[in-house]
């Protein structure tokens, strides 16, 4: 805070005009919350929310470097796939994936 | 939570005869291969100096061969928990492990789901609800799905406690995005999480979005057919600010077209003669 005492003055919020030509050049921060974590009152009680910028950023912290413990071994997910026989079950699944497309819609899913 | 130990009770009797090395009654992460874990019950917090997620989430992978017969108790064994996260910080942990969905072979998804919810229509938070899917054409799925996620895991939608999960599934021609919230029959809620999708995923506004009930899911037995097609603006010009950078565009008939999908199905013929 200053020594002296001055009067303050309204400010318009700050604002930035952007001319665009093409959806690419929409910049990184379009349509996010700015100022980083934001701890707000909504309707209902208190949320805790953050932005992608935030949440991009706690990604370069030491803690979060570091490997989870307990990650189950699921090759092709969680390790690199590596049993040479595996990459030829991935084909066969794939012919059979054409085959079934080829008949019934290839959407259809056991869930 | 008692909906949820009722569920577990229910899963047990049914697994009996499976896998005889799944430990379902052990807190203790066994760590083991076989053991989908799907029952674990470790608690999960934030450790010290950790940002703290408003819930706690649970990564989940699932897969199917597709000769294999689709019914409830194969999918619910083709589908295994990775790990819970309840900061930001242990959400990297997992996430940066994790091959990317653009990297997955075969016909597999990932799920990111509250934890103590199954990615699954029978559970009690989905019995209700439903999803809005978007499609994508094949190398769009690993970028989408980081971004759909880190709406969800910052709260960016919105709309109480209504979202379940998300799910990434790579398919053989496209790959799909869903997100689950718990009300189908609730339009603000819908509404509020299409739009919020169509922000945070800078979706083009002629991007086809759908939304299926998981009723309508288990009537046909499928998960991406017969869906309701919702399409964005496309009559007017239409001119949408954000408040923060002031951001303007119109979007007009007259934009170039960028679809997402790079190919249609019989639904989307159907429906792209009106463009």
């Amino acid at each position: 805070m200053s020594d002296k005492m001055t009067q303050s003055k309204s400010c318009p919020i700050p604002t930035r005009v952007l001319q665009l030509k093409d959806w690419s050049q929409l910049p990184d921060c379009y349509s996010q919350t700015p100022g980083g974590t934001l701890f707000s009152t909504t309707p209902g009680g208190t949320r805790i929310i953050y932005d992608r910028k935030f949440l991009l950023d706690c990604r370069n912290s030491p803690i979060a470097r570091t490997p989870p413990c307990c990650l189950p071994q699921i090759p092709g997910v969680t390790v690199p796939a590596l049993h040479p026989l595996s990459k030829l079950e991935e084909l066969k699944e794939l012919e059979e994936e054409k085959d079934l497309a080829a008949d019934e819609n290839q959407f259809e899913m056991d869930i | 939570m008692n909906q949820f130990e009722h569920l577990k009770e229910e899963d047990a009797e049914e697994r009996d005869d499976v896998v005889s090395t799944r430990d379902d009654r052990s807190d203790v992460d066994g760590g083991t291969v076989n053991n989908n874990n799907n029952n674990r019950r470790k608690a999960v917090s934030p450790a010290a100096g950790e940002h703290p997620l408003q819930y706690n989430y649970t990564f989940w992978y699932s897969r199917r061969t597709p000769s294999r017969p689709a019914n409830t108790q194969s999918y619910e064994q083709n589908i295994r928990q990775i790990g819970t996260v309840a900061s930001v910080e242990q959400f990297w942990k997992f996430y940066s492990h994790l091959v990317r969905p653009g990297d997955l072979t075969g016909h597999s998804d990932f799920h990111l789901f509250k934890e103590g919810i199954k990615p699954m229509w029978e559970d009690e938070a989905n019995k209700n609800g439903g999803k809005w899917i978007i499609r994508l054409r094949k190398g769009l799925a690993s970028r989408f799905w980081e971004n759909i996620i880190l709406a969800m895991l910052g709260e960016q939608f919105m709309v109480g406690e209504e979202i379940c999960g998300v799910v990434v599934s790579i398919r053989f021609q496209e790959d799909i995005l869903s997100i689950w919230n718990k009300t189908a029959s609730d339009q603000v809620t819908t509404s509020r999480i299409r739009d919020t999708l169509r922000r945070v995923l800078n979706l083009p506004p002629n991007t086809i979005m759908e939304y299926k009930t998981h009723n309508d899911s288990l009537k046909d037995n499928s998960s991406f057919r017969n869906t309701k097609m919702t399409f964005s603006l496309k009559m007017t010009g239409v001119t949408f600010l954000n408040r923060a950078t002031s951001v303007g565009h119109r979007a007009t008939n007259t934009d170039r077209q960028q679809s997402l999908c790079g190919f249609s199905t019989p639904e989307h013929r159907h429906h792209l003669k009106g463009f």
